[in-house]
């Protein structure tokens, strides 16, 4: 046994050296702010003054149309400069010239209906601006106009929001940050066995006086403690940050163990590939074909943790008590499989 | 070429035998299950929220959704006891004051809003249901604002309000009469669009997803037609780059087992040129993401020699990142963990400008904005085309040259400190017999490596609060610039190539002067697409020329004297106070301009 620690110990070592954990952590930091990033990018188009906030963009449109129109009034809600045109040829004129972006002709309604136009430049990166920034105007001129015709909705003024911060962090930056450590650390098994078998490195070891079994475990274990120490750190961060993960003393044995599960599986596609090529291919593709199955279960291994973390009401005591399991099925595999010599194959 | 059939046949072998059953068996898998997840329609947040609904409320059939039906008085009892997080009756929906419960009431507030338009949509006429058509119209426009020096334009000054249209316009007439008429649809198809619309809403949108994200709407129905998606086109054409990464991944595998396992070596001993072997090996894994890219603009029904156009350079990118991660590397571990990084950051570099598409005319940087204008069928100009794949192309041209240089046994072999390879790399790099010219010309090309740092800079910045990430990012951009335009001069020290003082300095100075030409062709193809207002103001604005070169052989010549005087061991601190010259400067400028 203190060999399988002395071999630990020694991967453990050269994972600081190297400094694999800090370009580990960097890898993910940076995941996890171009996702944050992404998604002020949507935010940005669904709170249209945002978009004028922060660039600065002011929406000039020219309105042809009665005056005492409401959509006027909607405009100017929305801090859009407007102007009114008595006729569509000096309207034109305008825009021509610049000193309108967008043009809206609105007639008068015809038994209840109102068919408008709306003029906006062609090939100018504004276009999307425009549209985005009318969006909520035109949906209260609708709401007017069905009211007019004795239409009455429920729910009017609402904005469209299709994912939300609070969504985001739960069921996207969350899982990011408590899944990734584990696929990495996934990788790096494969990286640590296959580099062995590829270098022929592991004859030497194995003529000292240890097993294959002990150099390959102080290795998955070295990958598995890295994994869990990021969780802990991230989970650390995120609680300093002021984003609470509800059920951490669950959230992190969970995490914990889908690491440990993923870095099994991925030690028995190494053992059996013995090549870094097709094992991390094969790996990468068994995460892809594992993970979407897993959507089917029922509570799935993600649902699971986004639940824990977000605090949600209705969680599966059992599916929680299944997946902690999970990683001691998987290591008898492991051995199973290591055992009847599956490592001759290649 | 046989260096190509080899590489083919080593692929051929590997993937051979019994493991190919197993390999396609993963893959099969693989792609059954996503297509499946695919069909169904993936949501991340699975029955995350239960919410507690009255006998006679309306079923809520909605995934994120797990729906118990309770009556009011037990439905507010296990509102307050935490074990639901909403309540909905005839009263409307009720939560509780913390941020899940509110959350979650927008969420199922904006579910009944789209529930309230399907009802409306049956109980009445379309015509009162959906009473606003907005048709949009395009229009061109002379670029505004187009003058020289950067005056205002006339335009603006005079601001005439002519009540006719412009007399030498080109189409300007036509259009003004086309405009008057009531209506430029017939009734019936913009009736045929509410319906069609109308089932979207109903069935959801992923069997039009295309429709919906690459085409701008012509008919405009407020409370059905989504707003425009940038983001989304963004993403859907980034479908392209996941690809070709995973063929990037193998064309970096076989470097680097062949490395390992020394038959790299054997083949540089053959007569062929280093860039051959190079080229040689990369030209099956370049075929392969062709055929890719052709494939999926098939399915996507986009242009295929316009693709190719455009990806090839961004395949030639990924190929470039990997290979030289796959020369500088020493152990699996560093692979896999810099190629995850190479991946986040090219995205970085892809999709963040990107973001800016129909915002900002800044996005023409990242190829992805091609790939969205292509599929709505607009045109691409030649100096979008240019700005967008220009960086990419010099990023391959420089990892070519650097793979050739370092393409020897000792190089390979070596188990040295990153840093370390990365000086070797450079001295490897560096023409002894033309100090000057190389100085000059690693500088040049160095910049669109700098730019993709400096992006990133801004991913990782956006996690700070406004005046720290700002303060954040000109102290990195400075850094980042100050260590690419040291780093010749800084070997060039470390080996004992250059030692006098004038030395130093002239290599400074002309390290600054190749920095600052590719930052200023860039930076001039840039404005080219923004406007030419802006382009030509650029060009005759003399101040914005020479301070900034003075800038870059300033701060470049005080990194390299004090590591010359100090020792080497002292580059970093050295690094330190040039960045520190160079963000008072950009400071002083911002402050200046503000």
């Amino acid at each position: 046994m203190s060999e399988f620690f002395v071999l630990l110990k020694k991967e453990l070592r050269s994972i600081t050296r190297e400094k694999t954990i800090m370009l580990a952590i960097m890898v993910q930091f940076l995941i996890a702010s171009l996702s944050s990033v992404i998604l002020e990018g949507v935010m940005a188009f669904y709170d249209p003054g945002s978009i004028g906030w922060s660039t600065n963009v002011i929406i000039r449109a020219g309105f042809v149309g009665q005056t005492d129109s409401p959509m006027l009034t909607y405009l100017r809600d929305e801090k859009i400069s407007t102007r009114s045109f008595p006729e569509l040829a000096t309207a034109e004129a305008a825009f021509r010239s610049g000193q309108i972006d967008t043009i809206l002709i609105v007639p008068e309604s015809q038994s209840g209906l109102v068919n408008m136009k709306l003029i906006l430049p062609k090939m100018e990166a504004k276009r999307t601006v425009i549209l985005v920034m009318l969006d909520k105007p035109l949906r209260r001129y609708e709401d007017y106009l069905r009211e007019a015709n004795g239409v009455m909705v429920n729910y009017k003024d609402f904005d469209s929001k299709p994912f939300s911060t609070y969504e985001f962090l739960y069921t996207v930056l969350i899982p990011i940050l408590m899944l990734f450590p584990a696929l990495i650390a996934g990788s790096i098994v494969i990286d640590a066995i296959s580099e062995e078998f590829e270098s022929k490195t592991l004859d030497t070891l194995i003529s000292a006086p240890i097993s294959a079994g002990q150099v390959f475990g102080a290795k998955i274990s070295a990958a598995i403690i890295t994994a869990f120490i990021q969780i802990v750190m991230w989970a650390g961060l995120l609680e300093w940050n002021g984003v609470s993960i509800d059920r951490l003393t669950l959230v992190l044995p969970l995490a914990a163990s889908y690491a440990v599960t993923i870095s099994l599986g991925a030690a028995i596609i190494a053992l059996f590939f013995k090549d870094r090529q097709r094992a991390q291919f094969t790996y990468s593709m068994t995460l892809i074909a594992v993970g979407a199955a897993s959507y089917f279960l029922d509570p799935s291994p993600l649902e699971l943790l986004i639940k824990l973390s977000s605090g949600a009401p209705n969680i599966s005591i059992l599916g929680f008590a299944l997946y902690m399991i999970l990683p001691i099925a998987v290591g008898l595999a492991f051995f199973y499989l290591s055992g009847r010599r599956i490592l001759t194959c290649s | 070429m046989t260096i190509s059939k080899w590489e083919l046949t080593r692929l051929r072998l590997r993937f051979g035998g019994r493991s190919k059953f197993v390999i396609l068996a993963i893959v099969l898998l693989a792609i059954i299950t996503s297509y499946l997840v695919y069909h169904q329609g993936m949501v991340p947040g699975k029955t995350l929220y239960t919410v507690g609904i009255s006998f006679d409320a309306p079923a809520i059939v909605d995934q994120r959704f797990q729906v118990i039906r309770l009556d009011p008085e037990q439905g507010h009892v296990m509102l307050n006891q935490r074990t639901l997080d909403a309540y909905v009756d005839e009263n409307g929906v009720t939560a509780r004051d913390d941020g899940r419960s509110q959350y979650v009431k927008e969420t199922l507030l904006e579910y009944l809003a789209k529930q309230d338009l399907l009802r409306i949509a049956k109980q009445y006429q379309r015509e009162r249901a959906f009473p606003l058509r907005v048709e949009v119209v395009s229009l061109d426009r002379p670029e505004p604002g187009l003058s020289i020096g950067g005056e205002p334009p006339q335009e603006d000054t005079q601001a005439p309000l002519s009540p006719e249209p412009p007399a030498s316009g080109e189409s300007a007439p036509a259009v003004s009469v086309g405009l008057s008429e009531p209506a430029l649809s017939a009734p019936d198809v913009i009736d045929a669009k509410v319906r069609q619309q109308l089932d979207t809403l109903e069935n959801g949108g992923l069997a039009k997803l295309k429709e919906v994200v690459l085409s701008e709407p012509d008919i405009i129905i407020p409370s059905l037609t989504p707003p425009p998606m940038p983001l989304a086109q963004v993403m859907l054409v980034f479908s392209y780059v996941v690809p070709i990464l995973f063929v990037a991944v193998f064309f970096a595998s076989s470097f680097t087992e062949e490395r390992v396992s020394r038959k790299l070596v054997i083949l540089l001993s053959a007569p062929v040129s280093h860039l051959q072997v190079i080229l040689g090996k990369m030209l099956p894994y370049l075929v392969y993401s062709w055929i890719v890219i052709t494939v999926m603009t098939l399915i996507m029904g986009g242009n295929i020699l316009l693709s190719l156009a455009i990806f090839t350079p961004v395949a030639l990118l990924i190929f470039s990142a990997y290979m030289v991660v796959a020369l500088m590397y020493r152990t699996f571990r560093d692979l896999t963990l810099f190629s995850v990084l190479v991946i986040s950051v090219i995205m970085a570099y892809l999709v963040v400008p990107a973001l800016l598409t129909g915002v900002s005319n800044l996005s023409y940087i990242s190829p992805l904005t091609l790939a969205v204008e292509m599929y709505r069928g607009e045109a691409i100009a030649a100096k979008e085309y240019f700005l967008a794949t220009v960086p990419l192309y010099l990023i391959f041209l420089q990892a070519m040259f650097i793979g050739t240089r370092v393409l020897n046994e000792e190089y390979l072999m070596g188990f040295k400190p990153l840093h370390v390879k990365i000086a070797e790399a450079i001295d490897l790099v560096v023409d002894r017999n033309h100090l000057n010219l190389s100085t000059f010309l690693s500088n040049f090309f160095l910049l669109p490596v700098v730019f993709i740092a400096q992006l990133t800079s801004i991913v990782f910045a956006s996690n700070m609060p406004i005046p720290s990430s700002l303060w954040f990012l000109v102290i990195i951009s400075a850094t980042i610039e100050e260590l690419a335009k040291s780093a010749v001069v800084f070997v060039l020290l470390k080996n004992g190539i250059v030692k006098t003082k004038i030395e130093v300095l002239r290599l400074s100075a002309l390290s600054a002067l190749g920095f600052f030409s590719g930052e200023k062709m860039l930076l001039l193809l840039a404005l080219a697409v923004v406007s030419k207002s802006a382009f030509i103001s650029a060009v005759f604005g003399g101040g914005l020329w020479v301070m900034p070169l003075v800038l870059h052989a300033v701060s470049t010549s005080v990194v390299s004297l004090i590591t010359q005087h100090l020792g080497t061991k002292y580059y970093p601190l050295a690094i330190t106070i040039g960045s520190i010259v160079h963000a008072a400067y950009n400071l002083y400028f911002v402050g200046v301009l503000g």
